[in-house]
Formats: structure tokens, sequence, C-alpha cells
């Protein structure tokens, strides 16, 4: 302190050596820490080189680790929406597939001959029609053993069914199918047509129609005009192949007393051919159109 | 110095972050929601989604056997079908409860070597009594054209819109082909010298010839009709062809009612029978 104040008055003399002094002392040891420091600095230094170094490298495998993972759970989670929409897809494909399937399937009864497989074989569905009009069904239930049976069937009594199984049953079930097939749709057709002439046509009927259940024998007596003089006439027709809706056999006949004219013969003719030709309403359906006309030769 | 430290300090920064990520997915909000849940919705144990897929193919499986079956039924192959409604129910006919209804169908696939293409019309009137279905219209294709049989028949059934004549027609008259067929081959295969087919097995002519008596030949015409009513008959001829000096010879005018008495030993032996005697007699006719 004195020295300081001192300093003040001789000031600078005394206070600059001390000052001298003091500053060379800061001096060295400012420069033996300088002389130091650059070891430990420079240890530090390349402590810290080497690990920053070190740090880098760890820093670069970490990206590359990251990276990886990253493709990889984005490349499972793609699969699984490619699996999803595939499953998608594939869904939709066997629905619409499964659609396609049953759409034919039901196509089948345009054939006439359709069916579902069950538990002991098969159930066959056989479809009739007559004249583009469907008319009944009827089935065969078959049990697919050795020797095929039929379980159970809706077929009427009076179509031959054993005869046509004993035949082609065992040997060639097609041609039994398609066979019943002809017969059924036969008998259908002739069963149309004969209520077709008692619902349509009874004004031309003189009496009932007699037929019998496979409609193969019909018996009427009718009249080509129905408010007319003309004689009635008698039919029958026949049909002796069952496998027809048009007669085999056909007498027209005439009902009355007297002896027919040459002009009623040449009908009764006419009308006896036009049975053999031509389904029995459409027959009928003729006469209906032909009615508009007075035949005057009749009136005797 | 300085700089390094920020450095490393950086770097130690982005490691433990690299370390987190590389453990947790990565990024956000809703990809991974809807990863998670699909994957929940398909990897459920026994979930709908397998279930459905598993039921869906057993079932579809059981179908076309199904229509295997019935293809083999049949043996008519049922390829494409379609069909398209149109309602013609009037306002009227609601009020009556009446309801008419047009279906257009469409249907191809083959029976056997003909393949057919057709396309019809089906109207349906519901009353209260009862359900009516009529086949409006019907057009047919069928190929191969050949056939020359068949295109009248085709028409017929046509202008009848009979459908299933056209069925029942055809797979008569195929089974007919096939029997024919088979028969010429067998036939050939038995004598090969003696019999002839001029258009292979295939065809509706079978020859016979006696290689060591040329000019001799017999030539047996097969045809297979479709009647009116659509019935399939087989029809055969004989046809004779001989040299004139045989005919002269031929005192008891056996070669000229030879198609008679062919049509006579049809109706005694039936074809192959028949057939099968021909080809012996001129085979083994000993030298005249």
């Amino acid at each position: 302190m004195e020295l300081a104040n001192t300093l003040s008055q001789d000031g600078e003399s005394r206070g600059g050596v001390l000052a001298h002094l003091e500053r060379l002392e800061t001096q060295v040891s400012r420069s033996r820490k300088k002389m130091e420091e650059p070891q430990s600095a420079q240890a530090e230094e390349s402590a810290l080189r080497t690990r920053i170094h070190e740090l880098r490298r760890l820093r670069d495998k970490l990206r590359a680790e990251v990276k990886q993972h990253q493709a990889s759970v984005k490349a499972s989670t793609t699969n699984v929406e490619s699996d999803q929409t595939l499953e998608i897809t594939e869904q939709e494909s066997l629905k619409r597939k499964r659609e396609n399937v049953k759409a034919i399937l039901q196509a089948y009864r345009f054939t006439g001959i359709s069916g579902k497989l069950t538990s002991r074989g098969a159930c066959v569905c056989i479809s009739t029609a007559f004249e583009g009009n469907l008319l009944g069904s009827y089935f065969v239930d078959l049990v697919m053993r050795k020797p095929l049976q039929i379980h159970h069937h809706s077929i009427p009594v009076f179509i031959p069914l054993e005869e046509i199984s004993a035949k082609y049953l065992q040997t060639n079930i097609q041609h039994f199918l398609f066979t019943l097939c002809e017969y059924l749709n036969a008998y259908s057709g002739r069963k149309y047509q004969a209520d077709r002439l008692q619902s349509d046509f009874e004004a031309f009927l003189a009496g009932p129609l007699q037929r019998n259940s496979l409609c193969n024998l019909l018996s009427f007596t009718y009249k080509a005009e129905p408010e007319g003089q003309s004689f009635p006439f008698c039919a029958r027709l026949l049909y002796k192949d069952l496998t027809t809706t048009l007669p085999t056999d056909v007498t027209v006949t005439y009902q009355g007393t007297d002896a027919l004219s040459t002009t009623q013969e040449e009908q009764r003719a006419a009308h006896e051919s036009l049975f053999f030709t031509k389904p029995l309403h459409q027959v009928f359906t003729s006469f209906a159109r032909k009615g508009d006309k007075l035949d005057m030769s009749l009136v005797s | 110095m300085d700089s390094q430290l920020v450095e490393a300090r950086a770097l130690e920064a982005e490691i433990t972050a690299l370390r987190r990520a590389c453990v947790e997915p990565p990024a956000p909000g809703e990809d991974t929601s809807r990863v998670r849940k699909s994957f929940r919705e398909i990897y459920q144990a026994d979930s709908e989604g397998w279930e459905l897929s598993k039921d869906l193919r057993s079932h579809l499986g059981h179908l076309e056997s199904e229509l295997q079956f019935l293809s083999t039924l049949t043996g008519i192959n049922i390829r494409h079908y379609s069909k398209k409604t149109e309602d013609l129910t009037s306002t009227e006919m609601t009020e009556k409860s009446i309801k008419k209804v047009l279906q257009r169908h469409r249907l191809s696939g083959n029976c056997h070597m003909i393949t057919f293409q057709l396309e019809f019309q089906l109207l349906e009137i519901q009353n209260e009594e009862s359900l009516s279905s009529v086949i409006t219209d019907l057009s047919i294709i069928m190929e191969p054209t050949e056939y020359s049989e068949l295109s009248e028949f085709v028409s017929r059934a046509e202008e009848r819109r009979d459908l299933f004549m056209f069925f029942r027609s055809l797979h008569f008259f195929v089974e007919w082909c096939e029997y024919r067929k088979r028969t010429f081959k067998r036939f050939k295969e038995k004598y090969p010298e003696a019999v002839h087919l001029s258009e292979g097995a295939s065809s509706s002519c079978m020859g016979i010839r006696n290689p060591s008596r040329p000019g001799f030949e017999l030539v047996i015409v097969w045809r297979i009709q479709i009647d009116e009513e659509g019935k399939v008959l087989p029809k055969l001829d004989l046809l004779t062809k001989v040299p004139l000096q045989a005919l002269e010879l031929d005192k008891n005018g056996v070669i000229e009612t030879a198609p008679l008495s062919f049509r006579t030993l049809l109706g005694v032996l039936g074809i192959e029978a028949t057939l099968e005697s021909l080809i012996k007699s001129l085979h083994t006719e000993a030298s005249n």
C-alpha cells in the first residue's frame, strides 16, 4: 500500500519497478502456462478429434441402420397393403366367379334338363314346354350307387318310366334322361292342346271332350261353325307314338243318318288331314277364322 | 477447439436420435394406423376375412363340381350365360296385381363338336292365380355348318320357339353322329382293304370294295335326319356300282333289288349286323 502511495509521488520510478516486476511475474506465469497449455490442449484437441471421428463413424453407421430399418418397414407396409388389396381383389374375383357359375347352373334349365347334387347322388329336373309356353317340370331323384337307382320321382304313372329306365338307365344315363324328356314334353304338349280345346273352343264342341290321363286318346264331337247349320262331326284322335304331339290315327266321322254330300265329304276329309298335321287348338283356330264366311252349300 | 466441441455435441445428439429411430417404427399418423388396422383385420385368428375366403373358395369349388356334373349328365356344355330383365308392368296392371316382365337371355356353349349361340326372350306374366312364361323370340347360331341337315332343323326350332326340342334333338343328333363315326371306324379297322371312307370317319358314306374285284362297289349312305317333330332318325341307303358285264349276267336282278333288300335286312338285323354282312359278302365272294 505504501508502495502504491509512494508510487504516486516518485511514482513512476518506484511504482515502475515493482509494477514492472509484477508484470514480469504475470508474464512468466502466463508464458509458463502457455508453455504447458499446448500440450494438454493438444492432447485434448487430439482426443476430441478422435472422439469426433468415432462419433462421425457411429453416426454414419446408425444412419445406415435407420435407413435400412425404414426401408424394411416400408416394404412390409407395402406388402401388407398389397396383400390386403390382393386379398380384396382375390375375394372379388372369387365372388364374381361364383356368381358366374351360379348363373350358368341356373341356365341349364333352358336345356330342359337341370339338377343338383345331393347327399345321395343327384336330383334331376326335367322341364317341359309346348310352342314356347313353359309348362310343368318333373324331377327324378337318383342314388349314385351301382346299380344306379331312382330314389323317388314325380313322373306321372302313365309315363313308361320303368321301361325307359330298364333300357337305358344303367348303360347310358344321357339317353335315359333325354328319352324321358321326350315323353314328358310330348305328354305336356298333348295335354296343353286338349286343355286349350276345352277352354278356348267350348263353343265348337257339341259335347264334352273325352280324354285319358296320358292325353293320347281324344274323342269329341264338334261343329266347324258353332252358329251355323253344319252337321257335327265326330273326331277320334289316337297318338300311338308317345313321343309326338301330333296324332298317328285320326278318324272323322259324320254323326247323322243322311249320307254326306260331296262337299261335306270333302270337308270331312280336309278336317281329317288337318288334325294329322296341325296341333288341335290350331285346327280350331283356323275353323274360327274360316267361320267368317258362310258356307251356303252346307245348308240343305 | 470450440467448433470441434460443438461438432462433437451435435454428433452425440444425432446419435442419440438415430438410436431412438432404430427401435421405433417410422413416420406418422394415418399410414401407420391403417397398416395396423388392416393387420388386425387380416390376421385375426379366425377373422371373417380368412374365413370368408375359405368359405368362398370351398363354395365355389362345390358349385364348379356341380357344373361339371351337369355338363357330363346332359352332354351339353354351357360356357356363357347372361340375362337382362325389363319390367313391363304398367300402373294399370299393378292395380290388378298383374306383373309383366320381359327377360332377354343369351346362352352359348357346345355339345361335342357342335357349338351353339342362343338368344331368346322370355315373357313372364304373373297374375293372382298363375304364372305364365312364354318364349317370344328365339334365334340360334350353330357351328359347324357342314351338317346341312341341321340348318333346316334350326329354322324350324326358331319358328316354333321350341328351345327344349332344340337341345333334345341336338343331343340325339350328336349321339347318332358319334355312333355312325364309331361304327364306320370299327369296320375300317376290321376290314381295312374292303372298307373305304371317302371323307374319313366323319363322312356319311362308307364304300365297300373287294380289291381283287375292281369295278364292284357298294356304297352305304347313312344320313341322320331330323323330322318335323324334332325326332332324329337314321336313314340308310345302299348304292351299287357294278360293271356292265356283271349287270348283264345278273339274271335274278339281285343288283336291282339290292337297295330294297338292304332296307329289309336293316329291319331284321339292325345297322351293324347288316353292314357287316354286306362287307363279308363282297369280301369273301368266290370268283364267279
